[in-house]
This record gives structure tokens, C-alpha cells and sequence, in this order.
């Protein structure tokens, strides 16, 4: 469904709520939690990102809709040699087919977001699955497409364009991400995302070759850790902009994998 | 000209024939004088090594100075690289590079520039710019790089 004719629709159901709700948040910003795993996490090996973050406000409020995002990911993941992203999903096409019009090997993540409709005392809560998909290499920078896809209570498929982009250590690179402001009633605040879980990996996701004229499935190799782990583990760190023009960000470690040392028996331990 | 400038002339010019040889000027301009090279070479170089973001790669160059090439590159939002180029008749050139990827799917490419900075044996004093190019195949970490610039040596 085109991006316009779902957010008319959003608008026209919205339409026929009686009121909604005028306890935005003022330009006090909100909290934001940020979280970021590595599954597995083996020095060497091969990995899939989880990252996610929450806004929150205090009771009885809804945040601001966040506007942009940028996450910075440690110093030497090889996001580049993962072997993700072999093939591209254009922007329109995502937005005139969906995900199933991208190629599979177009696939680099999935997650879900949380996405807070305003309205009266009880503002709505959607759930949207996020596919992420490699897009065609802008100026220079590999770009993603996350694509939040929510059936109900309304139904709308947003893609949300991103690049990945230099960083200052002891990063190694940001994903900056666009999110498009989304219209609920008119004269009504935006609807805001206040919540996304994603994974960027080859957890979940299934390629295809052909090899001698058959087609094989595989999976993609994954993104590699460096050999080493910096002393206190692996930053990240997410700094979001509102629509109101206040901004938030928060950090964490992902810590080193713990060293198992063998004893004089053989058995490990931590 | 008349016939003092004329005597002059004949005079400077035999005073500088005795003296070069003896100076030995010619042979030490020979070895000292900087060479300029427009070069161009083109490595294919093959996955040896990886941790993290960063690719170790050797391979074969081939072009105005053939040899072989081993490579560190930092394949993140950019591409860095830094190079050592073994010519095969003798010598080093040392260098670094960065690029911005250009292409997407399996075959990316970049383009971008790298310096020569030094260099051994016959390249003791190598250094210029050139420019970087080269596709990498995102699944067999395989590169093929070309450079293509002026090098002085």
C-alpha cells in the first residue's frame, strides 16, 4: 500500500475516535534506554548485532516522535564483510510492493518497533515487524532501509531510509536513520515510535546461489568480530533527535566474552 | 656578438669541460636525479587473513612496476588500505590509501586516492599520488585494485 494512502487511512480510522489526547511532551527530552548484544559473541567469529533502545516519559505523557536516530557501533565490527546485503531493495519498491518485493539477499536484519498513536487517555500501541534492507549505495555510503511493516490496530508500512557513516573512536561507524514524521489526526500530534529492537545479521536470514544450475540455500556468513576486545568491552552508543527539538542519547557495553581457562584436568571453567 | 663576448664563450665552455669529468657531475646527477613514472598497475589480490572490519590480502601487480603486493584494508564506511609493493626487479614502494565504496551487491567497488610514501632499494626515496580503484567481491573477499598516478623515485 502506497505510504500516502496508509497514512490517509491512519488518519480516517483515527477520525473516528472523539478526542485526543494534548499531553505531548513539551521540549523536556525524553529518556532513552539503549541496549546491544552479540549473538554469539566469539573474538574472531562471526556475529549478529541485537541493538534496540526505549523512550520513555514520565506517566501520563507521550514522547515526541523521534526524528532521527544515529547508533554508533564499536571500532572494527566487519559490518563490510559480513557477506549481507549482496543484493539491494530500492526505496520504491518497498514502497509500492512492501518487503516481498525486495530480493532475499537484500536482507540484512528484522526486529520490531513500538509506535505510540496519541489519543485520549489511552493513546494506542502498535507493534511493527522492521525487515532491514541493504539499498542502493548513496554518495559513497552503504545505506539500509528499515521497513516497519504494522497490521493492526492500523495498518502501515513506513520505510525509515538510513546510511552507515563515519564515527570518532572508539567507534568504529553510525547508522544514522531517518524516521519520517507519521500523521495521526489532524491538528492531532505525530505518531511516535518509542521503541525498536532490531537485529543486523545473519541470525534468522537465509540466502540463495546458484551453484551448477541449482539453487542452494545457505546462510549469510555474519559480521566479524575483531580478534581482541577492547578494554571494557564493545561501545555503542544511540543519540536520538524529537520532533520538538530536544534530543536524548544513551550508551552501553556489550562486555568482553569471559576467557575459560582449562585446569590441570581438562575442564573448563570461568 | 663581437669578439670579446665571443672568447668568452669558448672560454666557460672549456673551463666547464675540465672540470665536470674531473667532478664526476654527470654520474652523481645519474644517481640522484628523480625519475618520474606515470604509472599504472593493476593487483589481484586474494583473502589471507581477517579480524573485525580489517582484510589482510596478497596478490600478484601487474603493469609499469610488476610485483607482488601485500595489503592491510579497513573495509568500513570507507575503505582504507595501507600497501607494501614488492617489485620484481628489486626495491619496495610503501604506501596508503582511502577510498569511498561506490557499487552495492556482491562486487562492490570504490574509488579514492593513495600516496607513496617510501620505499627501499632503487625506490629508497619514492613518494606520489595516485589514483585508487578497485572492485571487491563480498563473498570470496577477493579484490582487484588499479592505481594510477605519477610516482617519483
Amino acid at each position: 500500500m502506497p505510504l500516502r494512502h496508509t497514512r490517509l487511512l491512519l488518519a480516517a480510522i483515527l477520525a473516528c475516535c472523539a478526542s485526543f489526547s494534548a499531553t505531548v511532551a513539551d521540549a523536556a527530552a525524553p529518556a532513552v534506554r539503549l541496549h546491544a548484544t552479540f549473538t554469539p559473541e566469539r573474538l574472531g567469529g562471526e556475529t549478529t548485532i541485537g541493538f534496540g533502545f526505549q523512550v520513555s516519559t514520565p506517566a501520563g505523557e507521550t514522547p515526541s516522535p523521534v526524528t532521527e536516530m544515529d547508533l554508533r557501533y564499536p571500532a572494527d565490527l566487519g559490518i563490510g564483510l559480513s557477506g549481507l546485503g549482496l543484493q539491494t531493495c530500492s526505496p520504491l519498491t518497498l514502497e509500492i510492493i512492501g518487503g516481498v518485493g525486495c530480493p532475499v539477499e537484500s536482507r540484512m536484519g528484522h526486529g520490531t518497533a513500538i509506535a505510540v498513536i496519541p489519543l485520549t487517555e489511552d493513546p494506542l500501541y502498535e507493534t511493527a515487524q522492521v525487515t532491514i534492507f541493504r539499498a542502493p549505495t548513496e554518495d559513497g555510503h552503504i545505506a539500509l532501509l528499515f521497513f516497519a511493516n504494522g497490521e493492526s490496530p492500523v495498518s502501515a508500512q513506513i520505510p525509515l531510509p538510513g546510511l552507515l557513516l563515519d564515527s570518532a573512536p572508539p567507534f568504529g561507524g553510525r547508522i544514522h536513520l531517518n524516521i519520517p514524521l507519521v500523521p495521526s489526526l489532524p491538528s492531532a500530534p505525530n505518531v511516535a515510535m518509542v521503541r525498536l529492537q532490531s537485529t543486523i545479521g545473519p541470525r534468522g536470514i537465509t540466502y540463495f546461489e546458484h551453484i551448477h544450475g541449482r539453487t542452494v540455500a545457505y546462510k549469510p556468513k555474519g559480521i566479524l568480530l575483531p580478534d581482541r576486545c577492547p578494554a571494557g568491552g564493545f561501545p555503542f552508543a544511540a543519540s536520538l533527535s524529537f520532533e520538538n527539538g530536544s534530543s536524548a542519547s544513551a550508551s552501553t557495553r556489550v562486555p568482553c566474552p569471559v576467557h575459560r581457562r582449562k585446569n590441570a584436568r581438562g575442564r573448563s571453567h570461568t | 656578438m663581437g669578439k670579446p663576448a665571443f672568447i668568452s664563450i669558448i672560454a666557460t665552455t672549456a673551463v666547464l669541460a675540465a672540470v665536470l669529468p674531473a667532478m664526476g657531475a654527470g654520474a652523481d646527477f645519474r644517481a640522484h636525479a628523480a625519475r618520474t613514472l606515470n604509472a599504472t598497475d593493476t593487483a589481484r589480490l586474494h583473502f589471507v587473513h581477517s579480524s573485525g572490519s580489517k582484510l589482510f590480502e596478497e596478490g600478484s601487480a601487474t603493469g609499469a612496476i610488476p610485483g607482488t603486493m601485500s595489503a592491510h584494508f579497513d573495509i568500513g564506511p570507507t575503505v582504507s588500505t595501507t600497501f607494501v609493493l614488492r617489485a620484481r626487479g628489486g626495491g619496495t614502494l610503501i604506501g596508503h590509501g582511502s577510498g569511498t565504496l561506490h557499487g552495492s551487491g556482491r562486487y562492490e567497488s570504490f574509488a579514492g586516492t593513495i600516496v607513496v610514501s617510501s620505499g627501499t632499494g632503487r625506490y629508497l626515496h619514492a613518494h606520489g599520488h595516485a589514483g585508487l580503484y578497485g572492485t571487491f567481491d563480498r563473498r570470496t573477499y577477493a579484490l582487484v585494485v588499479q592505481t594510477t598516478g605519477d610516482l617519483s623515485y
